[in-house]
């Protein structure tokens, strides 16, 4: 079994607050990605899981189990570096052969275990090369093999994949997801690479500046973001996010953007000042005669050709707006153009706090518009 | 009907040239430079005309700069070495076949190999030799030994502090010889001297240490010691800052603990630092206790505790046989070298660029 849950988490350097007081449960088997920009704390948030880095406060339990105080060797956590951490005096098979010589087991089970691991792995053949002989993939798969020898209860990794090509990452990243399957560890993975995030997780903890933005499953994050940080951060290119303001005028609630006011839904409310966002591929052209629930106008600047669809970047009121659409021949927008967007695809934040406004329909008495609680155990979520 | 596309790698067509139009790239050519596409052309009157004209002196001129500027960088070193490294070398050689009494009025006279049958014969050399065998031995405690243990046992004090206590440390590596040496022969002196003092203290009477052929060496391997340790522990704790602090960490994660991690990580990591000082111990020892042996000891008592260099230096300016002097040196010279070689091929051996 492998449940981490952390509680209360917290890690000051000095005068800087790496990680801040972080509430999260990591169900065993899962892989989750902590995903953030550099400097967020995911490598801080790693390290103190793995016990190399000691918190400031707050408590780290393994299946129920308190082990803040335990010593990394005593924890039964590997953890592949992104440096990788290979020893560059041993050979690879020697390499991945240390975890297992540390814990006294006889030779012969140590080379049973460790061919196995190399094999798995395709490096076999790399078995008595020193790490400076390998290449930047090799070494990364020698890194997971001597986690891997161990069977432990949890994998770290902290940006295994950054140091590779663009094509070996790829490779890698579905071998990654492959081995969390046969295996069916609990894999706690960090990268600032949002396409990792969204194709290997099964859950993704957004962090921004030490704190937890939004913790759920990939869709969730995608689709419903729970802040504009993590609206802006998801998603590439970026979600468009103008400023606008929410307001209540003859039983419906309006949304009122520079250039446009659009009814939303029945209700009512007080009048807000909010950020309103939509992702590039849910605007369209409106060259038709069709409308759509919210719409405003654009200045193309240019059309981006990106071969299997193409991107239209322009400027709106208030904002530049970037829109996706399929390369299907039509002609090619300029100038001013109208663009609009369906009602279930906006999203909207409030402008002080940044967090996202869910339009609950009208109970009688009950306009106003609420947050979700945020919500960061990944318990049982997904 | 299906055409195929042919790859072109044209970027833009050149434009068809009137006539009389040369392309820039006819005249470059001449001089040694690729051709300029045509649609780079600056402009009516433009550039092309004017470096034409420039290239063809100033590439010969950077050409001359580039093969001779490294040379005058390297010049005063070169003529540094040359003057007071190499020329003496090559002299001591001749001066090693010659029976000479450094007067410059006295002739010098051929002896073949008589003088290196003298070196090797004369029981002086031998006890030198084997009191230098002594000095690396004993002064490898403090460049090599202590400045490892302090070295690791620092690994476990964090902060400020650590700065503080291995600059403590190193402080007396910066001292005069000369000076200290006089402090320490204050220090060991045998009346009111701190060190038999407090020696007494304990129950044991040392006397006149420097005339005691047993204790002289001693006293003079505490004094160089002392002052070898900073510079041990500054190279040491140097080698340790360079091991990436992922490597513990990895094996702690392996499940390694603090023994196994120094066996295993640090100390093979830092095996090239430890060559290194070894290979300053044995080459240094004996010059490192020279300025001692001078000011205190010279040698004494009955060459107790002289050393190679010291007894080179005898040979040569104190009783004037400058053959038998250089003979020594020649035989040393060859001596250290080997060693030096040994060592350096160890420290090839042992780094692992870590990277
Ligand atoms: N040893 C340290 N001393 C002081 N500050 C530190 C130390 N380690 C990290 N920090 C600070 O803590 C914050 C979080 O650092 P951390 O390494 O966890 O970021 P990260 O999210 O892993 O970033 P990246 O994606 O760039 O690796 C940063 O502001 C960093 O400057
Ligand atoms: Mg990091």
């Amino acid at each position: 079994m492998g449940t981490i849950e952390v509680k209360g988490l917290t890690r000051a350097f000095k005068d800087t607050i790496a990680v801040d007081q972080i509430d999260l449960t990591i169900d065993h088997g899962e892989l989750v990605v902590l995903l953030g920009p550099s400097g967020c704390g995911k490598t801080t948030l790693l390290r103190m899981i793995a016990g190399i880095l000691e918190p400031t406060g707050g408590a780290i339990c393994l299946d129920g189990r308190d082990i803040t105080a335990l010593p990394a060797k005593r924890r039964d956590i590997a953890m592949v570096f992104q440096s990788y951490a290979l020893y560059p005096h041993l050979s690879v098979y020697k390499n991945l052969a240390f975890p297992l010589g540390v814990r006294r087991l006889p030779k012969a089970e140590v080379d049973r275990r460790v061919r196995e691991v190399a094999a798995s792995l395709e490096i076999d053949a790399l078995l008595d090369r020193k790490p400076k002989q390998l290449s930047g993939g090799q070494r990364q798969r020698v890194a997971v093999g001597r986690a891997l020898v161990r069977d432990p209860q949890a994998f770290l990794m902290d940006e295994p994949l950054s140091n590779l090509d663009a094509t070996l990452r790829t490779q890698t990243r579905q071998e990654l997801v492959h081995l969390h399957q046969r295996l069916g560890a609990t894999f706690v993975y960090v990268t600032h690479d949002q396409v990792e995030a969204m194709t290997m997780a099964t859950q993704i903890v957004v962090l921004n500046q030490g704190r937890i933005e939004q913790a759920g499953p990939p869709s969730q994050v995608y689709d419903s973001p729970a802040s504009v940080f993590v609206a802006g951060f998801v998603g590439s290119p970026a979600m468009n996010l103008m400023p606008a303001r929410v307001v209540g005028r003859d039983g419906f609630v309006e949304l009122v953007g520079e250039d446009f006011t659009a009814p939303l839904w029945p209700g009512q409310t007080d009048p807000l000042e909010v950020t309103f966002g939509v992702r590039p591929e849910h605007l369209r052209l409106l060259d038709g005669p069709a409308g759509a629930d919210v719409e405003f106008h654009l200045v193309v600047d240019a059309v981006e050709n990106l071969g299997h669809e193409e991107a239209v970047y322009g400027r709106a009121e208030g904002a530049r707006v970037c829109l996706r659409r399929p390369r299907d021949g039509a002609a090619t927008p300029r100038g001013l153009s109208r663009v609009g967007l369906d009602r279930r695809h906006l999203h909207i934040f409030d402008r002080a706090s940044g967090r996202r406004l869910e339009w609950v329909p009208d109970a009688p008495n009950q306009a106003e518009p609420t947050p979700p609680p945020p919500q960061h155990a990944l318990a049982g979520v997904g | 009907m299906f055409i195929t596309l042919e790859p072109s790698l044209d970027v833009a067509p050149a434009p068809p040239l009137a006539p009389g139009d040369r392309r820039p790239g006819d005249r470059d050519a001449a001089a040694g430079t690729p051709p300029t596409p045509v649609w780079a052309k600056a402009g009516p009157g433009g550039r092309a005309g004017r470096t034409a004209s420039d290239k063809a002196s100033a590439p010969a001129k950077r050409l001359w700069a580039r093969r001779v500027v490294p040379y005058l960088y390297v010049l005063p070193a070169t003529a540094l070495l040359l003057t007071w490294s190499y020329k003496p070398l090559v002299e001591t050689f001749q001066l090693s076949a010659y029976d000479w009494n450094l007067l410059p009025t006295s002739p010098k006279t051929f002896v073949g190999l008589e003088n290196f049958v003298e070196a090797v014969t004369l029981p002086e050399v031998g006890r030198a030799l084997t009191n230098t065998l002594v000095y690396i031995a004993a002064l490898a405690v403090f460049s090599l030994v202590l400045p490892l243990v302090i070295g690791l046992a620092a690994q476990q004090v964090r902060g400020r502090w650590k700065t503080f206590y291995q600059a403590l440390i190193f402080v007396p590596f910066l001292l005069t010889p000369v000076a200290t040496s006089a402090v320490w022969r204050w220090l060991w002196a045998d009346e009111g001297g701190l060190i038999p003092l407090a020696l007494r203290a304990l129950g044991l009477e040392v006397g006149a240490v420097f005339r005691d052929p047993q204790l002289a060496i001693v006293a003079i391997i505490v004094a160089v010691g002392w002052q070898l340790l900073g510079f041990g522990v500054l190279v040491v704790s140097a080698g340790m800052a360079g091991i990436s602090p992922d490597y513990a960490a990895a094996a702690a994660l392996d499940g390694a603990g603090w023994g196994r991690i120094t066996a295993r990580v640090t100390l093979p990591l830092l095996s090239p630092t430890l060559v290194f000082l070894g290979l300053m111990t044995v080459l240094l020892a004996a010059p490192w206790t020279f300025s001692l042996l001078d000011m205190i000891t010279k040698g004494g008592p009955v060459d107790s505790t002289t050393n190679i260099y010291y007894i080179l230096y005898q040979f040569g300016f104190q009783s004037f046989d400058a053959g038998l002097s250089a003979a020594l040196g020649v035989i040393f010279f060859i001596g250290f070298g080997l060693v030096a070689l040994v060592f350096v091929e160890a420290t090839e051996r042992l780094s692992f660029y870590d990277d």
